[in-house]
């Protein structure tokens, strides 16, 4: 006798995650205290660094605090979160340049967002789609993040800096509101 | 002018309108490696679970960073999506407890780009009853219980932990083991304690091992008459450059049961072979250095060019100069399959060195 097929996902056994809060957006990083979250992938140090310095030099931020995942596949903990909100009003993390480390920075992303600072995450094009996956099984659809060429494992330490120095204009629109109170 | 083909006169009656449809819907759904999969139901559901003690709620693969779970219940249906005829079960939930003890699947491993491929070996007297391949074609194809064991597991990737290529599965080009990479040891043909045995297991237990792997290389030694020249072979099929991202090498030897008597004639035993491939675990600076592999990332530790950014400070080496990728003779493990008619075996190739031994999980046997 015919019966109903079963969903082999377990989709509709699971909670539809609530939309995720986004933090509230500073005027300017003027006097920002800004944290670089590293993923360790290569030339993501150097790649954050020159951002770093662009943001302080530039744009008169502050770097407060540097971390660096200990696994770039995995999203941080809810300690290393709390930290980095403790330490920072916004925080720039990357690079995301491979599949599981992209998925892993818009889920840290999200979840910034939601204890309250803004971020911008970049990632290479190559990772768009899981991305935007990730941040949508976080509760984020309409997650927004700052993209760079693929690949950036393989830059000269020249290449980084003029890298990083092109998304600059998108790391600052993402991370601030010129409509918001200073 | 056409002819019907013969009508076997034991051959069911089947709707190909009804079974189509049924197929397509699977398919449109995106809840199939591209394979026509077994529609499953709740009734064929519980003839699955009927062979497991475990709770159908119980978690086997917890996922919280992507917000799935991998329950019982789930790798059942799956399980019988893949075409796994109920008594397989007991094997498909021992494979996924030796993936989480692996620890890879946890860790995101198939978001990767490498792309890795499930790798599950069985012992035990599970092989017979179920009907395991272990010789002739043991990678495949043509024996359901490897075949569709191992699709248990990436239907169960793909459907319950919702790991769909080009989504969140970002594999540059995956691996033809994505479809089946599940072989039973031949214990029978085996000079040696099987794989299971030496991990703490007893022999007339039924274990499955289970890790993930990047490729599986075809090794052709036909001809070889003594140890030390398979040895070889192994340890540069194994130290090969493409190989290597990480700084080191590791993998599993598939040895047919002809080289394991050749070993075994010449006095060798499963360890000895082990530690010669250690002992040969060895590439030339100058070899990784036309790689661009010579030095290691700061960040992740992976192999890069010395002039890399990120290369760690190190001493230039001479071309010739030694540099050892095997660090210890665990980092080999060593399985006999296939049939015993040719000098033919297989590297293995694991994502990473593993540390200390291969994860196992026991067959859980009903009374």
């Amino acid at each position: 006798m015919p019966n109903a097929i079963l969903d082999p996902t377990g989709a509709t056994r699971l909670q539809k995650k609530a939309a995720a809060p986004r933090a509230a957006r500073r005027a300017s990083l003027a006097g920002a205290r800004v944290g670089l979250l590293i993923n360790t992938k290569q030339n993501a140090r150097p790649f954050l660094e020159e951002v770093g310095r662009i943001l302080v030099e530039d744009h008169g931020a502050v770097i407060t605090a540097r971390h660096t995942k200990l696994n770039f596949a995995a999203p941080e903990s809810q300690e290393v979160i709390k930290d980095l909100a403790a330490e920072a009003e916004v925080i720039v993390t990357g690079v995301g340049d491979c599949g599981s480390c992209s998925a892993a920075a818009a889920a840290d992303s999200v979840v910034l967002e939601a204890a309250g600072v803004p971020v911008a995450a970049i990632i290479t094009e190559s990772f768009r789609t899981t991305v935007e996956k990730m941040a949508e099984l976080r509760g984020a659809a309409d997650f927004k993040y700052a993209t760079t060429a693929h690949p950036v494992a393989v830059l000269t330490d020249e290449q980084v800096k003029a890298r990083a120095a092109s998304v600059i204009g998108d790391v600052i629109a993402l991370v601030t509101d010129p409509s918001a109170a200073a | 002018m056409t002819t019907e083909p013969p009508v076997l006169g034991d051959a069911p009656l089947a709707d190909p309108a009804e079974v189509r449809r049924a197929m397509e819907y699977y398919a449109e759904k995106g809840w199939t490696d591209g394979l026509p999969v077994v529609p499953v139901t709740d009734s064929y559901l519980k003839e699955f679970l009927a062979t497991t003690s475990r709770d159908p709620a119980e978690v086997l693969i917890p996922m919280p960073h992507i917000n799935k779970h991998l329950t019982v219940r789930l790798a059942a249906i799956n399980a019988a999506l893949a075409g796994c005829l109920p008594e397989y079960f007991p094997v498909v939930v021992a494979a996924w407890e030796a993936f989480r003890a692996d620890g890879m699947v946890t860790r995101s491993i198939w978001q990767s780009t490498t792309g890795t491929a499930p790798f599950i070996v069985i012992n035990g007297p599970v092989r017979t009853r179920i009907g395991v391949n272990c010789r002739g074609n043991v990678f495949g194809s043509g024996f359901r219980a490897n075949a569709t064991i191992a699709r248990a597991i990436r239907l169960g990737a793909i459907n319950g932990l919702g790991l769909k290529p080009h989504v969140l599965d970002q594999a540059t080009q995956g691996t033809p083991a994505k479809y089946m990479c599940c072989i039973g040891e031949n214990e029978e043909d085996s000079p040696w304690s099987p794989l299971h045995a030496d991990y703490g297991f007893a022999a007339a237990d039924s274990a499955v091992a289970a890790t993930v792997i990047r490729s599986v290389l075809h090794v052709e030694a036909r001809h070889s008459t003594a140890p030390e020249q398979l040895a070889f072979d192994f340890a540069d099929s194994l130290c090969r450059t493409g190989a290597l991202v990480r700084p080191l090498a590791a993998g599993y030897i598939v040895l047919n049961p002809e080289h394991a008597r050749l070993c075994d004639r010449a006095g060798w035993s499963k360890a000895d072979l082990r530690q010669a491939v250690y002992e040969l675990g060895v590439k030339r600076y100058g070899e990784l250095r036309r790689a661009g592999k010579e030095a290691i990332s700061s960040g992740t530790h992976w192999r890069v060019p010395i002039e890399h950014p990120e290369a760690l400070p190190q001493d230039v080496l001479d071309d010739e100069a030694p540099v050892r990728l095997i660090d210890t003779p665990e980092a080999v493990h060593i399985v006999v399959a296939g049939a015993p008619n040719a000098g033919v075996s297989s590297i293995v190739e694991t994502f990473t060195r593993l540390e200390g031994p291969p994860a196992i999980a026991k067959v859980e046997e009903r009374p």
